[in-house]
């Protein structure tokens, strides 16, 4: 009897014993992971690979690359560096998506789809088949408070770790190895932009931010911080994280109100510039690739702009900020440069791994020899490409290009930036809509023949204002009908713009008072090697110039209670007044009821 | 159900009843009606309908209420008689001064709201599915627009191994091509979607591709922006004119295969 009850404990005790590494191999049945395969041809494969090799059609142009699943490396779990994701953390992923990558999430799959790909995909890796794989998730304390002190400590752990050699000095990803870094399959990774929490790829929260340094992102250079800090001083850095951020959300408005100033508004005087700005109204707007026209950007590095304006009397001036990782001002750029073909995949290289077949064309040691290379060049008469020289034109050379996809693919390096400049511009209409067709704009993508745009362009090599006429992406001229200005700064990963024009224009848009003019903007990422149409973009939105005299609701408020109180005041004497005739009328000829007035 | 907000829309109901059970008189029936449907057009909805319908469904019913109430004598004078005693009667003097204040006092706060209001950027209508054109001309080939259909179609019956391979085909080019902005599971909400307006089609939708002929897909397709009537605001619409990107094959391919994701025929010929 003891003896029994001995024999059973012993065995509940193995049982426990293996259990927990047991139960966490589970590549479901046959049936399930069939009914997985299914699901995963259907919405995966095409990033993924029908293999689950992370190559499928799309992932020559996308960045981040699709996850290899052969690999058995994933980067966002709750489990420790290196190990396998348990099925809750590929879950997760596969609802919600990974923000600003081509991972979207699939709230229309059922709970039971998403076990069987999580089950199919297992399937290409025999990692998971490997008890010593798995690890357990690891505990995710509560966010302890966000104190100054606690964040004041996170900001010394912060630097003690060296985050800011990637992540940069107040977090913008702009650290001086960012424009250096690869995955474990070659491919340029950015550091997260830790001011921007929206585009974290694991996630927002406190939690989110404290289960990627506890784990690490397999696969990147993201490491763990588990052993090298404790539990409480990786709270405090995810305070201090968190702290550099504003919002989880980009709050993308869709329109700047330019505020009136009495001031004058000089470019030259930073100081006053700064305090004038100070109070303007700040809107951030969505920037996307431009994958409308050739020269297609399917994956530009800014996601969005900030801008605001001020005007006076007789000028108005607009700012603009975005992050970059790198100030790349040494390259050229205009709106107008040809991107050939083979450019449009995104297959960037960072700097130190350049491989030979890149240069083997000469495509990116000096600008001029790709030009040299086929003896033909075209020299534009006005912008920087006169000054560096070329630039391919020719039609033979993108088709002979054009056919090198892989041939160039990983060869095309970023190297010291040298190339291509970053650069910013505004894009205006060249005239407001006529009052009878309100909703006509230009075409957004430069303009139309029709309808031309103008362009308020910075090279940010120069750091001044030209502008540009664009009728069409393949019609873009320099204007001197305006004069703008322009002075530019780089500070810790972020680009301030500030252009300055005359309010009146005799060739372009004017800006009167309490006007509602389109606005546009484009980005160009020199690392990047965004250059012409290769950029990013947005959509029209607004600028509306408030009124410079604030009006006060109250006198309007007053009419509108004067009117109505009037109108209730002659209702109240004329119903009176026929109340009394009718009772008059009833003592005089016995007509009874108030109806008889009415007749 | 059905996108109603019931926190509002039940006690509506209720207060109807209690009306019915109180046998009410026609003024406050006339009173419970416009309030009524004011509440129920503005915060009866999960998702609200645009304050224009609001207001030209609130006008007409309003116009059908005063149509009603003085339809006969009898009805106008009992829906009159209260507003007159109000008015008239001595007894009613407090209540009357209260309305003749609250009545200004709302009208100013109306315009106090108005003007307080956070600007926004000025909206346009546009048309979703503009009228194509009866003709269209694609890498030099001309198709009547009324006539034409998805020349792949038919393998569908007859050489489902072509058919298969068209598909693919079409697969390759929606996700080197369509996907940033059409969305992997098509529905919109593409990595970029978020950047464009107009929003990108989202083709799960029932009201996008079963109500539109291939041909009209194809000339979605092939002319895209650039293509649309002015009703469509074609400077607005980042849809490329994919015949600058791929071959007539190709765009037939794509055009078959967002039809078959989501299992849906295109509308088909001649019918309306």
């Amino acid at each position: 009897m003891t003896a029994c009850i001995r024999k059973g404990i012993a065995a509940a005790f193995a049982a426990l014993l293996v259990a927990p590494a047991a139960a966490q191999v589970d590549l479901g049945t046959e049936e399930q992971r069939a009914a997985g395969k299914v699901v995963y041809d259907k919405y995966c494969g095409q990033c993924h690979g029908d293999a689950g090799d992370g190559y499928g059609y799309a992932t020559p142009r996308v960045q981040p690359k699709p996850r290899d699943f052969t690999t058995g490396k994933y980067k966002f779990r709750t489990t420790p560096n290196g190990m396998l994701p348990s099925d809750d953390d590929l879950r997760r992923i596969i609802e919600i998506g990974a923000p600003y990558t081509s991972m979207p999430g699939w709230p229309n799959l059922t709970s039971t789809e998403i076990q069987n790909v999580i089950y199919y995909i297992k399937s290409f890796s025999p990692d998971f088949e490997n008890p010593d794989r798995y690890g357990e998730p690891i505990d995710i304390p509560r966010p302890l408070e966000s104190t100054a002190e606690s964040i004041a400590r996170g900001r010394v752990v912060y630097e003690e770790q060296g985050c800011a050699a990637c992540h940069g000095d107040v977090g913008r990803g702009d650290g001086p190895s960012a424009p250096t870094l690869v995955d474990d399959a070659g491919d340029h990774i950015r550091a997260a932009d830790l001011t921007q929490r929206w585009t974290y790829r694991g996630g927002p929260t406190k939690e989110d931010i404290y289960r990627t340094f506890s784990t690490g992102l397999n696969g990147t250079p993201m490491p763990s911080y588990a052993d090298s800090l404790e539990v409480e001083d990786r709270q405090h850095l995810v305070n201090y994280v968190y702290s550099l951020g504003e919002a989880d959300d980009p709050n993308y408005g869709t329109l700047i109100t330019a505020a009136w100033t009495e001031e004058a508004i000089d470019l030259q005087d930073t100081e006053a510039l700064d305090t004038l700005f100070e109070t303007a109204p700040m809107t951030r707007f969505p920037l996307i690739g431009q994958i409308t026209e050739p020269g297609r950007n399917f994956y530009p590095s800014a996601t969005s702009i900030e801008a605001q304006a001020v005007y006076n009397r007789g000028e108005i001036a607009f700012r603009v900020r975005w992050n970059d990782l790198r100030a790349d001002n040494t390259g050229r750029n205009n709106p107008s440069l040809e991107v050939p073909m083979w450019d449009e995949d995104n297959d960037i290289v960072a700097t130190g791994d350049e491989g030979d077949d890149g240069g083997f064309f000469g495509v990116e040691e000096a600008p001029a020899d790709d030009a040299g290379f086929f003896g033909v060049e075209e020299v534009e008469p006005q912008d920087d490409a006169s000054f560096f020289g070329v630039e391919t034109v020719d039609d033979s050379a993108d088709d002979f290009f054009g056919t090198g996809d892989d041939f160039f693919g990983a060869g095309e390096a970023a190297s010291d930036g040298a190339e291509f400049s970053d650069a910013v511009a505004l894009q205006f209409p060249a005239s407001l809509a006529p009052e009878d067709t309100p909703q006509l704009k230009p075409y957004f993508l430069l303009g139309d023949a029709q309808n031309p745009v103008d362009l308020w362009f910075v090279n940010l090599t120069y750091g001044v204002a030209d502008t540009f006429r664009g009728r069409g992406s393949e019609a873009i001229e320099p204007t001197e009908a305006d004069i703008v200005e322009a002075v530019t700064s780089y500070d810790q990963g972020e680009w301030t713009v500030t252009f300055k024009r005359r309010r009146a224009s005799r060739a372009g848009v004017s800006f009167a008072e309490q006007q509602y003019t389109p606005i546009a903007f484009s980005v160009w990422d020199g690392f990047n090697r965004e250059r012409g149409n290769k950029r990013a973009l947005s959509s029209w939105f607004y600028v509306y110039t408030e009124p410079s005299v604030q009006q006060t609701a109250t006198i309007p408020m007053l009419r509108a209670a004067l009117i109505v109180l009037a109108i209730e005041l002659l209702i109240v004497f004329l119903v009176r007044r026929r109340a009394r005739q009718g009772t008059a009328e009833e003592s005089a000829g016995g007509l009874t009821g108030t109806e008889a007035p009415a007749v | 159900m059905y996108g109603l907000n019931l926190v509002v829309v039940l006690p509506l109901v209720a207060v109807a009843g209690v009306l019915v059970w109180r046998r009410a008189n026609t003024l406050t029936w006339l009173l419970f009606s416009l309030i009524g449907l004011w509440a129920f057009f503005k915060f009866g909805f999960i998702v609200p309908i645009p304050q224009s319908v609001a207001t030209i469904y609130l006008g007409i019913t309003g116009l059908a209420l005063v149509c009603y109430a003085s339809s006969s004598r009898e009805r106008l004078a009992e829906t009159v008689q209260p507003i007159v005693r109000l008015i008239v009667e001595p007894r009613y003097r407090l209540a009357l001064a209260g309305l003749l204040i609250a009545l200004p006092a709302l009208a100013a706060y109306n315009v106090y709201a108005d003007l307080t209001a956070p600007l926004e950027a000025p909206g346009f209508g546009r048309e979703i599915h503009p009228p194509p054109p009866t003709e269209l001309t694609v890498h030099d080939e001309t198709l009547d627009m009324a006539t034409a259909d998805n020349p792949y179609l038919h393998y569908h019956e007859d050489d489902p191994e072509a058919y298969e391979q068209h598909l693919e085909n079409g697969r390759r080019i929606y996700y080197e091509n369509c996907f940033w902005c059409h969305g992997d599971g098509m529905g919109g909400d593409g990595m970029f979607a978020h950047g464009l307006n107009p929003v990108p089609s989202n083709f799960n939708d029932v009201g996008t591709l079963p109500i539109l002929q291939s041909s009209y897909v194809h000339w979605r397709i092939a002319k895209g922006a650039p293509g649309l009537p002015a009703g469509g605001t074609p400077w607005d619409s980042a849809m490329p004119a994919w015949e600058k990107f791929l071959t007539t094959e190709e765009m037939w391919d794509v055009n078959l295969f967002i039809y078959d994701f989501n299992g849906y025929q295109p509308r088909a010929l001649g019918q309306h």
